[in-house]
């Protein structure tokens, strides 16, 4: 019971050629418990996305290990590959491409018990779809319909319920509200949160939109050049983050409340990403650090506790909460 | 009189599914050195209304039906075509979402930025060069002189819109109209573009017509909202006054709706349903199947954009605070 749900390992995906790889994703580590949300921030380029695809077996690991409920993702085969497809399903950015516009709804939701003939004789298949439209807040008539009929926010409940179609333990959602508009995002939000709740679903929340991240997630995870920064509890992470890097993100946030306006302090970062392919030498942000010493280029900084709070992991040789007063 | 002063603008597409009414009668003003923030969701009608002013509505299949768009008291909708383009060209700039697609990519993007000094000024070809690298300084874009003659591919999303806005402001315009401006940016290099626009502005005393669909920024840079639904201003107010005493039933869902950053949010608060078909309008007040007041009243009658308080106006028979 107390074994992780996900275990990711010293994870690695490297592209190009093995001379100068480019290091999108560079010993990674975590895991997520069963039922907990984790939430994955980073900036474009950061290497979310890679880490995603290949946690889904879209892309082969260059190096390390990531364990679903005890089985390795990227050497599982026949059955054991289908039974790890089962208790891991996606939900994707954009409602608009990841449905297939000439399929039924009906069928779109089916289509899963389809691949996976032993989870639901076929009999069953239409009061099944009907239970789920109505668990992501549709109608059963709505599976008569086709995507295109639907807003975004409806495709958005469609890619759910064809997610949950298997009963996954692991729900990865990769930006799954950023297409949607602020009024629409909000219902998404709260019935994930809910199917959370009544499932005891796991899911890895990934987004650039840090103010969802920290309404939805358990715990969050902060990636900067294809490596983690900074790891903790959401609230450590938001409230006493002591990595430069993850400090400068929350402080670019703007705050919808226009009497903060000037208070708050912004950390403005000097330059851009730096290339994934030619890394900095030690500690991968020290370029655009305003702590960053000579130490900072030798030594790589490893991603542990360096304050009072056990849980949060932070990768810096001069990590301090901000504005300790 | 105001520096540009909009009045019952009425713009409609041909769509496959019928005539569509993309703004139905908006009017606001915006004054010289104020910053307006155009705050609605997709299909809101802000875009078109940038696009309305600039003479940009493609025709067909769209047409401004109604209304004037005064422009230091010259109605832009009665010019000749020719007048208006070198009126809006020289002082009234646009800075589109997508630098990468309003950028040519097969010239340097000094060339790009000194074609506002050929087209609208007599300059020659050394003052135009100093000009360009001055403005290029000016956005913060390091080591000018060299990277004037670089093309757009060779620039990161930030350093690109950094300059859209040097050519926004080349000519010291009288209104900048920016439109999502930094929507498809990170939010680090966002932080960095709103406190540019905001310093350009600043420094040039330009009015500014702010167009987003992010409640966060317009608290960053707006003096005035202008919120909208379904091609309709619905409440206009001050940015204090908005977010603190928000009348409309759709104002207060759409602060209801957005999580924040730096406190833990309580529950959110989506407006029910979505955003209304545009060729189907709901009768009445467009906002009525969605929103927790309706009544009956709300689909005979359309509601019309009232005074409720010095420089406020609500589109709303039963506008005020949360019962």
């Amino acid at each position: 019971m107390n074994q992780p749900l996900l275990k990711v390992e010293n994870l690695s995906k490297h592209f190009g050629d093995a001379g100068a790889p480019v290091r999108a994703v560079d010993g990674v580590s975590f895991e997520i418990a069963r039922g907990e949300t984790l939430g994955l921030v980073g900036e474009s380029g950061c290497g979310k996305t890679s880490l995603v695809r290949t946690l889904l077996r879209l892309n082969a690991p260059t190096s390390g290990t990531a364990e679903l409920d005890g089985a390795d993702i990227a050497h599982a085969r026949g059955k054991d590959l289908r039974d790890m497809r089962r208790k891991m399903q996606v939900v994707f950015q954009d409602p608009y491409q990841s449905l297939n516009p000439r399929m039924r709804v009906d069928r779109l939701i089916a289509e899963p018990w389809a691949l996976h003939p032993d989870v639901l004789p076929r009999a069953q298949w239409p009061a099944e779809v009907a239970r789920l439209l109505v668990a992501v807040g549709l109608r059963p008539e709505h599976a008569l319909r086709y995507p295109g009929e639907f807003s975004g926010g409806q495709r958005q409940r469609l890619g759910i319920a064809r997610a949950l179609a298997l009963n996954p333990a692991l729900l990865v959602c990769d930006e799954p509200v950023s297409a949607l508009d602020v009024s629409v995002q909000a219902q998404v939000i709260n019935l994930l949160a809910t199917l959370r709740r009544e499932r005891n679903l796991a899911m890895l929340f990934v987004a650039h939109d840090l103010a969802v991240v920290r309404h939805v997630s358990d715990r969050v995870l902060v990636m900067y050049l294809g490596k983690i920064i900074e790891s903790g509890p959401t609230k450590a992470i938001f409230d006493r983050a002591s990595h430069p890097y993850t400090q400068a993100l929350l402080s670019a946030v703007p705050t919808p409340d226009p009497t903060q306006r000037g208070k708050r302090k912004r950390i403005v970062l000097q330059g851009d990403l730096p290339s994934p392919s030619n890394p900095p030498s030690g500690c991968r942000f020290r370029t655009r650090c305003w702590k960053a010493t000579e130490m900072c280029a030798r030594e790589e900084p490893a991603l542990t506790a360096r304050g009072p709070d056990p849980a949060l992991l932070t990768a810096c040789h001069y990590a301090e909460p901000q504005g300790t007063n | 009189m105001s520096l540009l002063d909009i009045r019952s603008l009425a713009v409609s597409f041909d769509t496959a599914a019928g005539r569509i009414q993309a703004l139905a009668g908006v009017s606001f003003s915006l004054e010289r050195g104020e910053v307006l923030a155009l705050l609605g969701e997709s299909g809101s009608g802000k875009s078109v209304t940038a696009a309305a002013i600039m003479d940009l509505v493609p025709s067909p299949p769209g047409a401004v039906d109604r209304g004037a768009i005064l422009f230091d008291g010259v109605d832009l909708l009665t010019l000749p075509p020719r007048q208006r383009r070198d009126l809006c060209g020289a002082r009234i700039a646009l800075i589109f979402q997508d630098a990468l697609a309003s950028l040519n990519p097969v010239y340097s993007v000094g060339w790009q930025i000194g074609e506002m000094f050929r087209i609208h000024q007599n300059k020659s070809g050394p003052e135009i060069g100093a000009a360009v690298i001055d403005l290029l300084e000016a956005v913060g874009i390091p080591d000018a002189a060299r990277r004037a003659k670089q093309y757009p591919h060779q620039f990161s999303g930030g350093m690109r819109q950094r300059i859209m806005i040097a050519m926004a402001v080349a000519l010291s315009p009288d209104i900048i109209i920016a439109d999502e401006p930094t929507t498809a940016l990170d939010v680090t290099i966002q932080a960095q573009i709103v406190d540019l626009l905001a310093t350009v502005r600043q420094r040039s005393g330009a009015g500014m017509i702010f167009i987003t669909h992010d409640l966060g920024v317009v608290a960053e840079i707006a003096d005035r909202v202008a919120v909208m639904y379904a091609g309709r201003i619905v409440e206009t107010a001050s940015v204090f006054e908005l977010f603190a005493t928000p009348q409309h039933p759709y104002s207060q869902g759409l602060l209801a709706s957005q999580p924040r950053v730096d406190v833990e949010t309580p529950d959110l608060v989506p407006i029910p349903g979505s955003a209304p078909n545009p060729a189907a309008l709901p009768s009445g007040c467009a906002f009525r199947t969605r929103c927790p007041r309706a009544q009956d009243l709300c689909a005979e009658v359309e509601p019309l954009l009232a005074a409720a308080g010095p420089g406020r106006q609500v589109a709303c028979h039963f506008p005020g605070a949360f019962a």
